[in-house]
């Protein structure tokens, strides 16, 4: 294929001077271009597909043996995609910052007027967005159950409202690692380490607990962990402020953290 | 306005750019001339506020490019080796992007207005994997335009590119000089020549000149090295040529004598009067630096001598100029 001719005669038209800028919002640009990404993405259809496929088996057998266990667990379905967060929150976050890296497009980015945290702030909400959309579509296992029996809608809805706070706080300690590394592979594996270690936390927390003089360090472990503001919690109705702001805090110092990594990157570049 | 003053920066125990100084114009292209890592990129990657320098300080359009790093973003326009561009992208998706992060009013417009400047109207809707490695030069210079910046850096735009597509793109770098402050680097010397009203040579991390092209050529031809051709034994003639005043060497070599002077004065009117008054025939004389090619050897000589390694330079140069 020939390229079209460059325009360069005498008769060139000059570019207009009064190009106006000012109100830029970065990062709900970059937000608007990741979230057409995701609806666009085969990966991010093949997550969907696998996680509702996995649930409806789930549901499915639970529900046909539902008559002979009594009571009904209302949070079945936020708790298994809490679970298997460890699963979707790397392979939803992976691609976001170490592909720009890798490709040399955060090169220009960088060089725009915003400031980093546009940047990653975009990013985190385009993810948690389309996590939020596979969260919605998940309802609908709570409306088939509330149309065969009659389950706890209250605890429903803290189990439903934990998985979605749950959801931000994992994507967020994702993109740690995608900033850290420019390989998705590298990045998908140790986010989902992290993600595994903080859900097994209250576990490990529960065996120090036993030991003595280790009452403490338990105690923080325990905190840190995600299963215990989300476990015994909202996951069975108890709404405490105290469990949302630990996620809302998990949110905030993981997307800091990423926001210092990308800085020192342009620094050591 | 570029200005930039005793510019280093440093990784690690690497010192990629030592006490750089040099200003480029306005209405101007400021050449970046230098071999590969040299330090033109990062030197340009100081200027677009990508990364900070160790030392020294540089203004871009009168803002100082690290206090002041958004300021200096906002007026200038990138286009960095590469060119990284969103593969998945359509070219004109891709500008309205940029135009938003950049805030830029009517971007969609201007989009337009962009795109049909570097000629890629036709395209504007195909996705940018498809595009020609000339277009998506062309791609990432629309982008680079699309706020009107009054500062333009533009990174070896006609890396890669083919013989038709460098001429394409040196006009239309021209010609973007004539309204801007352009500075735009090369390791091409014939090039910079080409394109430049000015030029800066940088080699290992310093400069190591400046001037016109033109200017450039002069200073280093005085003093340089001069091919005389005759008609008759080249062997007579080299002694007469050995013993004008002022020649430091001479050798016979490219079907003629190449003499050496030992200072700056033209030693062409002294040759050519001794080989006149040999009844030797003139056929030609003339300086052997004539391009940027010669005075890029000539001023990195030392460098080379110091490695031992000196290639046979002359015939290099003839090769080039013929």
């Amino acid at each position: 294929m020939t390229d079209a001719p460059m325009i360069h005669s005498e008769s060139t038209h000059h570019l207009s001077e009064d190009v106006s800028t000012g109100g830029a919002l970065p990062f709900w640009a970059v937000f608007k271009r990741e979230v057409a990404l995701y609806f666009r993405s085969p990966v991010a259809y093949a997550i969907a597909f696998a996680l509702f496929f996995f649930l409806s088996l789930v549901f499915n057998g639970y529900l046909a043996q539902a008559n002979q266990r009594a009571p009904a667990q209302p949070s079945l379905i936020p708790n298994l995609v809490t679970f298997l967060l460890f699963l979707i929150g790397p392979l939803l976050t992976m691609r976001l910052i170490a592909e720009e890296t890798r490709e040399g497009t955060l090169e220009v980015l960088m060089t725009l007027p915003m400031g980093e945290w546009h940047f990653i702030l975009g990013k985190f909400l385009a993810a948690w967005a389309y996590y939020t959309v596979l969260v919605i579509i998940s309802l609908v296992y709570q409306f088939v159950w509330s149309q065969v029996g009659v389950p706890d809608q209250g605890v429903a809805l803290g189990a439903y409202l934990g998985a979605w706070l749950y959801g931000g706080a994992v994507l967020a300690v994702c993109m740690i690692w995608t900033a850290v590394t420019e390989d998705q592979i590298v990045a998908a594996f140790l986010s989902a380490a992290t993600v595994l270690v903080l859900y097994l936390a209250d576990i490990a927390a529960s065996a120090l607990a036993a030991q003595p003089n280790l009452g403490l360090v338990a105690e923080i472990l325990r905190e840190l962990g995600l299963q215990a503001h989300y476990g015994s919690t909202l996951a069975v109705g108890v709404l405490r402020l105290h469990d949302i702001l630990y996620f809302i805090f998990i949110i905030i110092g993981a997307l800091f953290i990423t926001t210092r990594i990308v800085e020192t990157r342009r620094w050591r570049a | 306005m570029i200005e930039v003053q005793n510019l280093t920066k440093r990784y690690g125990e690497v010192l990629a750019i030592n006490g750089v100084s040099f200003t480029a114009q306005p209405g101007q292209v400021t050449g970046f001339l230098g071999p590969n890592g040299a330090g033109k990129t990062t030197t340009m990657r100081i200027l677009t506020g990508f990364m900070p320098p160790t030392d020294g300080k540089a203004t871009v359009a009168g803002y100082d490019v690290f206090e002041q790093s958004m300021d200096v973003r906002k007026r200038v326009g990138y286009l960095p080796e590469n060119v990284p561009l969103y593969r998945d992208m359509t070219a004109r998706d891709y500008l309205s992007y940029i135009g938003e992060i950049r805030g830029v009013k009517n971007r969609k417009a201007r989009a337009e207005e962009v795109l049909e400047r570097v000629g890629l109207l036709t395209r504007a809707n195909s996705r940018i994997r498809t595009l020609s490695k000339g277009m998506r030069q062309r791609v990432g210079l629309a982008q680079a335009l699309m706020h009107n910046p009054p500062v333009l850096i533009l990174d070896e735009p006609t890396i890669g590119l083919d013989p038709l597509q460098v001429l394409e793109l040196r006009d239309l770098v021209r010609d973007l000089g004539h309204d801007h402050t352009v500075l735009f680097s090369t390791h091409i010397l014939s090039e910079a020549e080409q394109v430049c009203d000015n030029v800066i040579i940088i080699n290992q991390g310093h400069i190591i000149a400046e001037g016109s092209p033109a200017g450039l050529r002069s200073e280093l031809e005085r003093g340089g090295r001069v091919l005389a051709r005759i008609d008759g034994n080249l062997e007579q003639a080299l002694v007469t040529v050995q013993n004008v005043p002022g020649i430091a060497s001479a050798v016979i070599q490219m079907d003629g004598i190449v003499a050496t002077p030992t200072n700056h004065d033209d030693p062409r009117p002294l040759i050519a009067q001794a080989l006149i008054e040999k009844g030797f025939k003139l056929l030609e004389l003339r300086p052997l630096a004539i391009n940027l090619e010669e005075i890029f050897l000539e001023l990195t000589r030392h460098e080379r001598e110091a490695l031992a390694v000196e290639p046979d330079t002359i015939e290099e140069s003839e090769a080039v100029s013929s």
